[in-house]
């Protein structure tokens, strides 16, 4: 075939395009630095004798990201620009402090560490995956996603793609109940399932005013992903990516424009059969919060014929169990029964809740889930403030701000577009090309718990 | 001298001062300094060890940092045992357990870890081989070529030969008493490296044969070795460039870190040296650092156990990087199955480092390790580096010294696996 009559190919690779959506509201300056003014003046009267009124030298500041390069110099420091690098304060630490600032260290709750708010403000904003230099300077491991490490593979690893380009890593899943065999005399009407690109979807927003609907239903439609609503409006903005709640007033609504993927609160029942009789086509999901007796919960409404179940924990990641354990633990055992009882490929599983930093996606698939969705990380990027402890679903103590949704939008696409691209990281180092592949996988990766044990074994512990 | 050359004079003779008159606390702990792992106490600490050669004697803690994990939760039993006089404790260990091959022993069970010319600067780069040099032991190339400047040290320099075969030549493995294949490096497990784009100066392309202020990766893996089979393929592509040459071959933490050290030993290598992902000097995604394969703390025993069970533990040498911060870290690494570790972190925080982390911002490190910045560069001068490379290793010989002759061992190399002398 020649040139001019080959046909272009229609193969895209999926790619999210970034760009940058400023902080509209200003943010706090992660560190104060001040100098003692006294002190300040008294060295710049002896450096001035020191270098005999050598203007250039005398005033050539301790600091090259140009926190001293306004007019006052160090009597006024540009305190946006600091980082943190600490050079003034070893070259004159009877003059400057650095420290954090008291409104860094305010920002969040109890979950939401000001550092997490910090990295989801900068991936909305930039559209760039953080990268530091100098190692890693947290905590050694923690609760939940904190005690995961995921596996690498040292050498037989032909897929390395990472966010450099060769080979295509898929992060797309299947939304939807798969059959478990083919009859050729049996015409299949169950719905089939639908493929959305990226392991995410946009859960009921916590809080909201129109603006932050439209947002994030725009930049679902964008990424092609989904978003979770009780209610249907506005339908202005990607309505065919809404995945709205339905109750038995609102199945007749959707009976003239049904949705693709339908949620219901796994409580009611009735509203199942009720919806998959007024709803053929549609995907049906129950919608169930994570507590004891999820597994056996989930095992019933898989026999009963739901094409998925959305697990959801508290906004801190914490299960509704009378003893409340992380959602990481709880996914794992709901996933396990499913798979024990052969119930596990005909569902799919959605987890929400605590979702909050990009290596949360990996991990909660890890632990049994096909994809997830996010909650007050929406707001997070959005420059929500938090105005006290949001971790009750029902009382969300994070007040939205005015936006404009096209930059809500944007913000939201960045953050999926940086979530993406370290998931392909993670999966990357696992050599898996498919997301999908991740599900359950919990032999690839390693738990903090476990590896203590095997480890420290034969190590005392201190009387 | 030119208002360029005051200026360079003047912020290092603060930066050093400051060096100084931080550890003794006259203007309390700074405030924003340090983090769970190197708190500030303990990069005051650091500063301290480099200007004195002994340990701190403020309170300053020196052993343990704040993670809350791994090392900073592990201690030391402290009674039952017979103590003996620490100047007979002996801290060299050797290199190579094979019959054949080149004997090396250094010193002290530490040797300099990789950092790269580009990623770090050239006077850096000279202060730790003059410092390796002076104290015995080796430091490593990193993967970014071999500086002519460091040509006369060469005896106490290990060629990296890393994916990006960035800088490598016949020369440059005919020089090397070691020659170490990194395979994968752990804060970015699984990712390969990344030189950003600012840090490619003229002297830096030219040393990497790359073009000036372009982003050069290191691709993962090697894209020649799929197995063990292949490895040893890469051994012996080294013995026969130079066959005096021991081979180390540095791996990350996966599940399987045992099975790789194994086969890397059936591939001929005199060192496996496994990094964990909590150190690392280079940019790396956060994600890969914090996320990606296992501590050190935890890989250091599987390999260890497996190298016994497998018969072979005492005919390779076993060293782990990764998060390795203090003496008592060394001490604990060994304790854990170890023959000696790598170290590159604290000696950047003995030259001045505060682990920020901005390394790879703007004209990069703001005093002088990790840029290639002309004028940034100058803050370190190689003699002044070496020195306080040379009295941080000094005091933590030392530490280590105390810990041994507190158990009554007469050598660092009897303390290898007793995790009995631990406490959690």
């Amino acid at each position: 075939m020649d040139s001019e009559t080959a046909k272009p190919s229609k193969y895209e690779r999926f790619k999210i395009e970034t760009k940058p959506a400023r902080h509209v509201y200003q943010i706090p300056n992660k560190f104060d630095v001040s100098a003692k003014k006294v002190r300040l003046a008294a060295m710049l009267v002896h450096e001035a004798f020191e270098y005999k009124l050598n203007k250039e030298v005398v005033l050539s500041r301790p600091c090259i990201y140009g926190v001293f390069g306004g007019r006052f110099g160090g009597f006024k420091p540009l305190k946006h620009k600091c980082v943190g690098c600490m050079r003034c304060v070893q070259e004159y630490p009877h003059i400057m402090t650095v420290k954090h600032s008291d409104s860094y260290k305010r920002l969040g709750d109890s979950f939401w560490t000001p550092e997490a708010v910090f990295t989801i403000w900068n991936e909305a904003s930039t559209g760039k995956i953080p990268v530091k230099g100098m190692g890693y300077k947290g905590a050694f491991g923690g609760e939940g996603f904190d005690g995961i490490w995921t596996d690498m593979s040292e050498i037989v690893r032909p897929t390395r793609d990472g966010v450099y380009g060769r080979e295509y890593i898929s992060t797309s899943v299947d939304v939807g109940r798969k059959p478990t065999s083919v009859d050729f005399n049996k015409i299949d009407r169950a719905p089939s399932t639908v493929e959305i690109p990226v392991p995410i979807i946009f859960d009921k927003v916590p809080v909201g005013n129109g603006p932050i609907r439209s947002a994030v239903g725009m930049a679902a439609e964008k990424l092609g992903t989904f978003y979770i609503s009780r209610s249907r409006t506005p339908f202005d903005f990607g309505p065919a990516n809404l995945i709205p709640i339905v109750d038995e007033e609102t199945i007749q609504d959707l009976v003239e424009r049904p949705a693709a993927i339908v949620e219901y609160d796994a409580d009611r029942a009735d509203i199942f059969e009720k919806l998959r009789s007024a709803l053929p086509s549609s995907i049906v999901i129950a919608r169930l919060p994570l507590h004891e007796d999820s597994g056996t919960v989930a095992c019933k409404l898989a026999r009963e014929g739901v094409h998925g179940l959305h697990l959801y924990a508290d906004y801190h990641g914490q299960d509704y169990s009378k003893q409340p354990q992380h959602i990481s633990a709880s996914l794992k055992v709901v996933h396990q029964q499913l798979v024990k009882e052969g119930l596990r490929d005909q569902v799919t599983i959605i987890a929400s809740g605590g979702i909050t930093l990009a290596e949360h996606v990996p991990k909660a698939i890890i632990c049994g889930a096909d994809l997830v969705g996010i909650d007050t990380t929406v707001l997070v990027a959005l420059q929500a403030e938090f105005k006290g402890e949001t971790r009750d679903r029902t009382n969300c103590q994070m007040k939205p701000r005015e936006i404009d949704p096209e930059w809500g939008a944007q913000r939201l696409v960045n953050l999926m577009g940086v979530w993406h691209d370290q998931l392909i990281e993670i999966l990357s180092a696992m050599g898996m090309r498919d997301v999908r592949r991740l599900r359950g996988d919990i032999g690839r990766s390693m738990m903090d718990a476990e590896l203590r044990e095997q480890s420290f074994k034969g190590i005392a512990w201190a009387t | 001298m030119g208002n360029l050359e005051l200026i360079v004079e003047k912020h290092s003779e603060r930066i050093h001062h400051g060096l100084e008159v931080l550890p003794t606390l006259r203007h309390g702990l700074p405030a924003g300094l340090g983090n769970k792992r190197w708190t500030a106490e303990l990069i005051l600490a650091t500063y301290e060890m480099a200007l004195t050669g002994e340990l701190p004697k403020n309170g300053l803690e020196y052993k343990t940092g704040d993670s809350g994990g791994g090392f900073d939760v592990l201690g030391w039993k402290n009674n039952g045992f017979a103590k003996i006089d620490q100047n007979t404790v002996d801290l060299s260990i050797e290199l190579n357990k094979r019959e054949e091959g080149r004997k090396i022993e250094i010193p002290l069970p530490i040797y300099g870890g990789g950092m790269s010319f580009g990623s770090i600067s050239l006077n850096f780069m000279l202060a730790r081989a003059r410092a390796a040099k002076k104290i015995g032991t080796y430091m490593s190339t990193g993967e970014g070529g071999y500086p002519d400047a460091i040509v006369p040290y060469r005896d106490h320099v290990i060629t990296q030969v890393a994916t990006g075969m960035f800088g490598v030549r016949e020369e440059t493995i005919q020089y090397a008493p070691i020659v170490e294949f990194k395979y994968a490096q752990g804060a970015k497990p699984g990712l390969g490296g990344h030189l950003l784009a600012d840090k490619v100066t003229s002297e830096v392309a030219k040393m990497r044969e790359s073009s000036m202020f372009t982003s050069l990766y290191s691709p993962f893996p090697f894209h020649s070795v799929y197995s063990v089979e292949d490895h040893k393929k890469h051994v012996d592509w080294i013995k026969t460039v130079n066959p005096r040459a021991l081979v180390s071959v540095k791996v990350s933490t996966p599940t399987d870190v045992d099975m790789v050290a194994i086969g890397s030993y059936y591939a001929g290598a005199n060192i496996i040296h496994i990094d964990g992902g909590y150190g690392g000097t280079g940019a790396a995604p956060e994600i890969a650092k914090k996320n990606i394969a296992m501590p050190i703390e935890y890989a250091i025993p599987k390999v260890h156990d497996y190298l016994v069970s497998e018969g072979v533990r005492d005919q390779v040498v076993l060293i782990a990087s990764g998060g390795i911060r203090t003496a008592d870290d060394i001490a604990k690494v060994i304790a854990l199955g170890a023959d000696g570790c790598v170290v590159a972190t604290a000696e950047a925080v003995a030259v001045g480092c505060t682990h920020c982390g901005n390394c790879e911002r703007g004209r990069g490190c703001q005093v002088g390790i990790t840029t290639t910045d002309p004028e940034l560069s100058q803050f370190i001068d190689p003699e002044w580096g070496e020195t306080r490379i040379v009295n941080l290793f000094t005091a933590w010989s030392k530490r280590l010294r105390s810990i041994l002759a507190g158990f009554g061992l007469e050598s660092v190399r009897d303390l290898r696996g007793r995790r009995d002398l631990l406490v959690r």
